[in-house]
């Protein structure tokens, strides 16, 4: 029976890269359940296999083994472009270095997951205006990047993660490129979005600041699940 | 379908623009790049062109239909002569109107301040004066040749010769000629000036013997078919080269291409301009799109479909052709515009072919970018 509160599911799912005698397991089969608003933080050491358990999770990398489940559907089987569909309209994606077009203002950033939909300008220009006045960024929708600051843009990159309404937000150390304010800032509105709008959220991070909003805890060492802890959710910091 | 298509493409057209502004200063030496292949395109088949329509300008402004010369003859600078008695066998073939003779010798003329250069001398008769420009200069008439020892000069050689007039004399071969008028639209890319005398002046002013011809021209009957006349006449003199107007201007220009490096010259600095505009495209926008690697990746990690990532290239591929092509172009007709005694020639088909020529350079250019690109893995954004 299908849990319709499962947003993002890795049955079995790992991943060997290479082949033969220069094959390197980076994931052991691995099996992860992401629910509709709560905060799973995903933490390890530098080359654990957390980053590549996030890639598999967010469609990005193909696993060697197992099935990613997106809302209760099998994936395996899906071509490029419907994985690049399911993407676009399932997930959002928070990256450490922001990664927003320079050139486009920060309006034109979050519109972009919905003209790559094709989505008619003004249906654009209003979902962007929203999903910034979402983060706090409502004054600041004409600013390019380098007007903004490392927190700044960091709600502008969660806002064009939103705009598409994903079920399922993968954030990849969100915090690592903020001072401790700006980070504790985002984290905040990570957390608003888990209970506030039922949005799963994954965080990958070293930063041990992310505890607190996390409702369950995942470590990856040498490319294995060790243990998966249960947290009461303490609130956002 | 097509609708949506184009709805898609022109959003995306917006993004491709946006994004060349991220590195602008290698998309400016992109589109200079453009700039300068299609001018370079321009320039040089504009040139190729001009200097061919010259080379034929003698065969274009005589309105002869059929000309007969001499099988040894390979073009209008290499001729061989045929009997005069031809004439009259050529006169009394079915679908003729008219057949003349034309002599064509060769001499030197002496210029006002003493210098000797070459000439071609033209005979042609009268009352027809077949071979003879249709266009005059201003208030010249063909019947101006009927006098004894009257020239026509080209109007444009009139400032070599002290701004001559009507009554000047002009000394060919140790002879002189007196200046009767003028013809226009003979501007031929060889090292000869062209005068027309009457054909009894002309065998006189270039030593051609008496009973010799160099063509014969002809015109054909109202309504009758130019190739079957020709194959008629071929037919009849069989010891002779019978050709068309279109034919013997296609002669010229092979010749000309063959026997010259002009031909090679021209062509390849046209392939060589496309390929350095393709070569310049090639690598800005391979480099850009090594140096954007995250954000390509980006584009498909949060949706962006290998065809819109295609698209995005080709349109940024087509955005610099698009204003390199316009600023190409308008330098090249500004060029044209000012130096307007270079044998440049424009026709429609130019624009065109340059136009084609630098959107295909553009294109096959992108596919390096583009193929690049296509091979980015998305999990790259997931790379400190």
């Amino acid at each position: 029976m299908l849990d319709r509160s499962i947003a993002l599911e890795g049955r079995g799912v790992g991943k060997v890269f290479g082949a033969g005698d220069l094959a390197v397991r980076a994931l052991y089969p691995t099996d992860i359940q992401i629910r509709r608003g709560e905060v799973l933080v995903i933490m390890g050491p530098s080359g654990s296999g957390k980053t590549t358990l996030l890639s598999i999770l967010g469609l990005v990398l193909t696993p060697s083994e197992g099935e990613v489940l997106v809302g209760g559907r099998d994936v395996s089987a899906a071509t490029p472009d419907e994985l690049a569909i399911l993407r676009r309209d399932r997930v959002g994606f928070v990256f450490q270095q922001f990664n927003l077009l320079p050139s486009l203002s920060a309006l034109e950033n979050v519109a972009v997951p919905l003209l790559l939909a094709g989505a008619p300008r003004g249906e654009r220009v209003a979902r962007a205006a929203r999903a910034l006045d979402l983060v706090g960024m409502a004054g600041k929708q004409g600013a390019t990047p380098r007007l903004l600051s490392g927190g700044q843009q960091q709600r502008v990159a969660i806002a064009r993660a939103l705009v598409n309404d994903a079920p399922v937000l993968l954030c990849d150390e969100p915090t690592a490129s903020l001072d401790g304010r700006t980070g504790q800032g985002i984290l905040a509105t990570l957390r608003e979005l888990a209970t506030g709008e039922e949005r799963a959220v994954v965080i990958v991070t070293h930063d041990d600041r992310v505890l607190p909003i996390a409702d369950r805890l995942v470590h990856v060492i040498d490319g294995k699940v060790v243990d998966t802890l249960l947290q009461l959710q303490q609130g956002a910091p | 379908m097509m609708q949506r298509q184009m709805g898609e493409l022109l959003r995306l057209g917006s993004l491709a623009l946006r994004m060349l502004f991220d590195a602008p200063y290698k998309s400016l030496g992109t589109l200079v790049g453009v700039i300068i292949s299609v001018f370079l395109m321009a320039q040089q088949a504009s040139l190729l062109l001009g200097i061919l329509g010259r080379v034929t300008s003698f065969v274009d402004a005589s309105g002869v239909d059929i000309w007969i010369t001499s099988l040894a003859t390979e073009s209008t600078d290499a001729t061989g002569s045929l009997p005069a008695s031809k004439v009259g066998a050529v006169a009394g073939t079915p679908g003729v109107a008219w057949a003349a003779p034309v002599v064509q010798g060769q001499g030197k003329v002496t210029r006002p301040d003493g210098v000797q250069e070459n000439v071609k001398v033209l005979g042609v008769e009268p009352p027809r004066y077949a071979g003879l420009p249709r266009t005059l200069g201003p208030g010249t008439t063909a019947e101006a040749l009927r006098g004894s020892g009257r020239i026509f000069l080209n109007w444009s050689d009139r400032q070599t010769f002290a701004d001559a007039q009507p009554g000047d004399r002009i000394e060919i071969n140790g002879r002189a000629g007196v200046v009767a008028g003028f013809f226009q639209g003979v501007n031929p890319h060889n090292p000869f000036y062209y005068v027309f005398a009457n054909i009894d002046d002309a065998r006189a002013l270039a030593g051609f013997p008496q009973d010799r011809v160099t063509y014969i021209a002809v015109g054909i009957v109202p309504g009758e078919r130019v190739q079957d006349v020709q194959a008629r006449l071929e037919a009849r003199i069989p010891d002779a080269l019978v050709k068309t107007r279109a034919e013997l201007r296609a002669m010229e220009k092979r010749f000309f291409l063959v026997r010259t490096p002009v031909g090679v010259l021209f062509g390849m600095g046209t392939v060589v301009a496309a390929l350095i505009g393709a070569a310049i495209v090639a690598v800005t926008l391979y480099s850009t799109a090594v140096d954007r690697a995250r954000d390509y990746g980006t584009l498909k990690a949060i949706g962006a479909r290998q065809r819109q990532i295609l698209q995005l290239l080709m349109l940024q591929a087509w955005i610099f052709f698009a204003a390199g092509y316009l600023v190409g172009i308008t330098v090249f007709f500004l060029v044209r515009f000012h130096f307007p005694e270079l044998a440049m020639a424009t026709p429609p088909r130019l624009v065109v072919g340059v136009a084609a020529a630098a959107f295909a350079s553009c294109t096959l250019a992108s596919l390096v970018a583009v193929r690049r690109v296509l091979l980015f893995d998305p999990a790259i954004v997931f790379r400190a």
